[in-house]
């Protein structure tokens, strides 16, 4: 790469003009309210600045229960969708029949109303006449209330969120699969090279940039999920709250509360522990390359 | 702060500001030809009336008042949208809103004492729960709008069939609850608002519910009515919505005796295959019901605007605007003298679901408003779930509502 | 083992698993379309039942009725075309310094970047609504256009796509003194039409989905967009799904063309590009 200079910046401006306006000036804002106590919004009076606002959600249950359950679901979300997309991306980029059509299917998810994704989940969840119970009374396993009870609730949400990740996954890992050359797979197939070690020793490393894409998108996406809350629980946050999410939290906080000082401090919160994970992905990755 | 003291500082300010205002009102009114915007959340079929009734008014009042309806989505997106521009100072000059939208920015509200005292034809006429909300700042804050109360729908084939009666009493629920269970193992009640039915339920064993010094039901009334409760959802009679979206579906496919929700919610219910009873809630000490739907705000600022929005308002409020409007959507009246109007007597002999919410019209209550009002009901929301889920005795059950209320409004 | 077998049955699991996961794709889809053709009391039918006893088109007929649909499509096309041309020259031109230019702060300022979207956008709301009031720019359409004219979101993902084309390339560029925006329009873009195609449609597509902001904005129904329409069919007490369904399908229809009509496009600008390894 060439020595460093500001041209860079030039290219830059136009997006980093909207940037600073319409994103970090409001974030400032947010960062700045965090700090005051009993803010209110429309006069802009404060008690006090202090740390207030962090000290009271961290004593609220519903904000460790929120924090708790987000974290869960990122471990569980983020890795089994890129797993998932991935081995079905590789599956629609091989020699198959239909491949248009596949791919017409899988990119589905993009456009279909949230609310009626919401409703034929609801339907595939129910406990009575469900899809799901119905395929696990095949193997014996008794009827399961996944929506309406707190234990399972979360897992519900969880299974629930991979199917609609992977959409997105999967038109990445698409896209990323057709830059390999084919030379390299042809080389391969002389050679005789068994399929999982193409997959690990090519594939994989060809679309490396993608999986780290998907990898961090994933992790904010997971860590700021409310739409998939919102539809599957029929815009609440599952059974006595068992399935509250950090965003779901800072939403209600805000927005029906009028706790603005406490949701920014949420949002605060969130902020760093993604900041945090990223470097050390950032770091992670960078290493490797 | 408490609520009720900013208020009242509050008004005595306007009170102070607005003193030419009162001393104009005896003279001749005079109006001069303005627009008022109105934010408002109604959609469909209550749209529509509303534009009618709007239309009339544009083309019959004197001064050339031209009232700008602006559909604003659902009251969440009207909540929201109301809070963006009260803080960026472009309210509207008159919005439907609830009470509890509001706490952020109360000293934006026009109080309408001066308004009332001098220009109003009889403001006693209005519903007195209705009043009393309007009231709930400390000053006049608003006139009631689109009120509703909640009723207990029930499926009349089913309690025909079973021999019974609509309950009136708590004994009568668990009575009903039980013959449900033993005769078609079903539950015969669900709850839409389970914090309102809470607050209900603790007004009709004549104890209060909870203020800006947290839970007031912790005492041998509170005990009684998470005993009544309790008794309800334990032993199955009555069930969460769980899986279901709203009540009004599962009472329309026959899965539930009947539930307790708006009177509104009646377009929602399809009763094709059976007969719907409609009956006022359960009395216990007392009789009380909860009311339900918006006010009308002013937020007008200068003097014209705010005389111009008073019209407006006075028109929606009269007896015969709010007749015709509740009749063509299914809301209630706000006036003592529309609910006896020739007009809307005949309307509710044939309306058992005006009938059954014009019986209870005495016990009409306001939701409790104070500081935390908003994040209790959240929570209360939440625990009832969860006293439920884990089917707790009655004294625990208690015990966890009075800690979350309690912790809400920051008392040990 | 014997090869010819092991191909069956590999055969087998690979379309198996296809199918599976396409099935599961597909219902959402199928269920929408389906039960925009619904009458409420099928809607409502425990349990379920996924076909209509007729296929009627009323529930189209009553929700186009309830609003001005055709004047919310105009609205909605001239946002998203406006906001998509913006966002593809701002995208790629960010991308274009992240991945190939070498500048000051280069690291800080994405790892910066990216952070600014941990914040749920929600909390961005209330005071980018003030910034529009004081623009006094509440009720027109660059109030829906401008502010989201930067996503740090595809910046970020075309960066990666760049950041795969072989440094030889610019190398040899620099060598013909082919200079860095020529190289960007000549060499960059063309090699990359599958992202950027890919960029495209998620941006239509998430501007014709949005809903709060354009919402918050506007005041006059005129300057309403699409996805407005639905907002009729729900209220607090219940909501007529049957109306829904049959308004998303009216939403979701012309990006579905769209789509179709692009898709062709993603693979022809990926399999042309000239990078063979």
């Amino acid at each position: 790469m060439e020595k460093k200079s500001m041209k860079g910046y030039l290219y830059l401006a136009p997006a980093l003009i909207i940037i600073l306006i319409f994103t970090i000036y409001p974030l400032i804002r947010a960062f700045m309210l965090s700090f005051m106590e009993d803010y209110n919004l429309v006069n802009g009076s404060y008690k006090g600045i202090n740390l207030e606002n962090y000290i009271d959600i961290f004593q609220d249950r519903h904000f460790i229960k929120a924090l708790t359950n987000t974290g869960i679901y990122v471990v569980f979300v983020v890795p089994c969708s890129i797993a998932l997309s991935l081995i079905i991306a590789v599956l629609l980029n091989s020699h198959i029949r239909f491949q248009g059509v596949f791919q017409t299917i899988f990119f589905l998810p993009y456009v279909t109303s949230t609310i009626a994704i919401g409703i034929v989940w609801g339907w595939i969840f129910n406990s009575d006449y469900g899809l799901l119970n119905q395929l696990l009374s095949w193997f014996g396993i008794k009827s399961i209330p996944w929506l309406t009870s707190k234990q399972y609730a979360l897992p519900s949400l969880i299974i629930f969120s991979i199917w609609k990740s992977m959409a997105f996954d999967i038109l990445i890992f698409l896209a990323g699969l057709q830059t390999i050359s084919e030379d390299l797979y042809n080389a391969a197939r002389v050679d005789s090279t068994p399929r999982w070690r193409v997959f690990w020793r090519i594939t994989v490393p060809g679309i490396g940039p993608m999986i780290s894409y998907a990898f961090v998108m994933g992790m904010i996406n997971a860590f700021k999920v409310y739409n998939e809350v919102y539809a599957l629980f029929r815009g609440k946050n599952g059974p006595a709250g068992s399935a509250n999410t950090v965003v779901f939290y800072i939403y209600d906080k805000f927005y029906n509360q009028s706790k603005y000082g406490e949701a920014s401090a949420a949002a605060v919160i969130l902020f760093l522990i993604v900041l945090g994970l990223t470097i050390i992905q950032r770091t992670l990755t960078g290493k490797k390359e | 702060m408490s609520f009720r003291k900013t208020g009242a500082a509050i008004l005595a300010l306007v009170m102070a500001a607005s003193l030419p205002v009162a001393a104009f009102a005896e003279e001749e009114k005079t109006i001069e030809p303005t627009e008022v915007t109105f934010w408002h959340g109604m959609s469909n079929t209550q749209e529509q009336v509303l534009t009618e009734l709007t239309d009339r008014f544009n083309e019959e009042n004197e001064y050339g008042i031209t009232v700008k309806l602006v559909n604003q989505g659902n009251y969440g997106d009207l909540s929201t949208k109301l809070t963006a521009s009260a803080v960026a100072d472009e309210l509207p000059d008159l919005a439907q809103a609830y009470n509890n939208w509001l706490t952020a920015y109360t000293d934006k509200i026009v109080p309408l004492d001066e308004f009332v005292e001098n220009d109003f034809d009889d403001y006693e006429d209005l519903v007195e729960g209705y009043r009393a909300e309007c009231e709930q700042l400390g000053f006049i804050g608003a006139l009631p709008f689109n009120k509703s109360t909640y009723v207990y729908f029930y499926n009349k084939t089913m309690f025909d069939e079973l021999g019974l009666e609509a309950p009136k009493t708590w004994e009568d629920m668990l009575a009903v609850g039980e013959k449900f269970m033993e005769e078609k193992e079903m539950p015969a009640f669900g709850v839409d608002d389970l914090a309102g039915f809470l607050e209900a339920s603790l007004a009709q064993n004549e104890c209060e519910y909870a203020s800006d010094e947290g839970a007031l039901f912790d005492n041998e009334a509170g005990l009684e009515t998470l005993e009544y409760i309790m008794g309800l959802y334990n032993n199955g009679y009555a069930r969460l919505i769980g899986e279901d979206d709203y009540f009004s579906s599962v009472i329309s496919t026959q899965r539930i005796g009947g539930y307790i929700g708006s009177s509104t919610g009646v377009s929602y219910i399809t009763a094709d295959d059976f007969e719907l009873g409609v009956a006022p809630l359960p009395t216990n000490k007392k009789a009380a019901a909860n009311q339900a739907g918006t006010n009308i705000v002013m937020f007008a600022q200068d003097e014209n605007q705010q005389a111009a929005t008073w019209e407006y308002m006075k028109y929606l409020t009269s007896t015969e605007a709010t007749t015709e409007w509740a009749m063509k959507t299914g809301y209630l009246p706000v006036r003592v003298s529309a609910f006896e109007s020739d007009e809307y007597q005949s309307f509710m002999a044939d309306d058992i679901t005006a009938t059954a919410a014009y019986s209870q019209v005495d016990a009409f209550f306001p939701a409790a408003m104070f500081e935390a009002s908003n994040a209790v009901r959240t929570s209360v929301n939440t625990m009832f779930e969860e006293v439920v889920l884990d089917e707790l005795e009655p004294e625990d059950a208690l015990a966890e509502f009075v800690q979350i209320i309690n912790e809400e409004c920051d008392v040990e | 083992m014997n090869r010819k077998a092991g191909n069956v049955i590999a055969n087998i699991l690979k379309y198996g698993v296809l199918i599976i996961g396409a099935l599961f794709t597909l219902m959402p889809f199928l269920w929408m379309i389906l039960s925009a053709m619904k009458t409420n009391a099928e809607i409502r039918a425990i349990p379920p039942v996924f076909f209509p006893s007729k296929f009627s088109l009323e529930n189209f007929t009553t929700a186009w009725k309830a609003a001005p649909f055709g004047r919310y499509l105009v609205n909605t096309l001239i946002v998203t075309v406006f906001n998509t041309i913006g966002v593809l020259i701002t995208t790629i031109l960010a991308a274009f310094a992240f991945a190939r230019l070498n500048f000051p702060g280069k690291k800080v300022l994405l790892t910066l970047l990216l952070a600014t979207m941990m914040i749920p956008s929600e909390m961005l709301l209330i005071t980018n609504f003030i910034t529009m009031t004081k623009l006094k720019w509440i009720d027109t359409y660059q109030a829906m256009i401008v502010p989201w004219l930067a996503s740090v979101f595809y910046i970020y993902l075309l960066t990666q796509f760049f950041a795969q084309i072989p440094d030889a390339l610019y190398l040899a560029a620099k060598v013909d003194k082919c200079r860095d925006f020529k190289y960007l329009i000549k060499i960059m873009i063309p090699i990359n039409k599958g992202p950027i195609t890919t960029i495209t449609i998620l941006n239509v597509i998430s501007n014709w989905n949005s809903f709060v902001w354009p919402l918050l904005v506007t005041n006059s129904r005129e300057m309403r967009v699409l996805s407005y329409g639905l907002v009729q069919f729900q209220t607090e007490e219940g909501s007529a799904y049957e109306l829904i369904m049959a308004a998303s399908c009216i939403l979701v229809i012309p990006i579905m063309i769209m789509y179709l009509f692009l898709r062709k496009y993603i693979i022809e600008g990926v399999t042309q590009s000239g990078i063979k390894g």
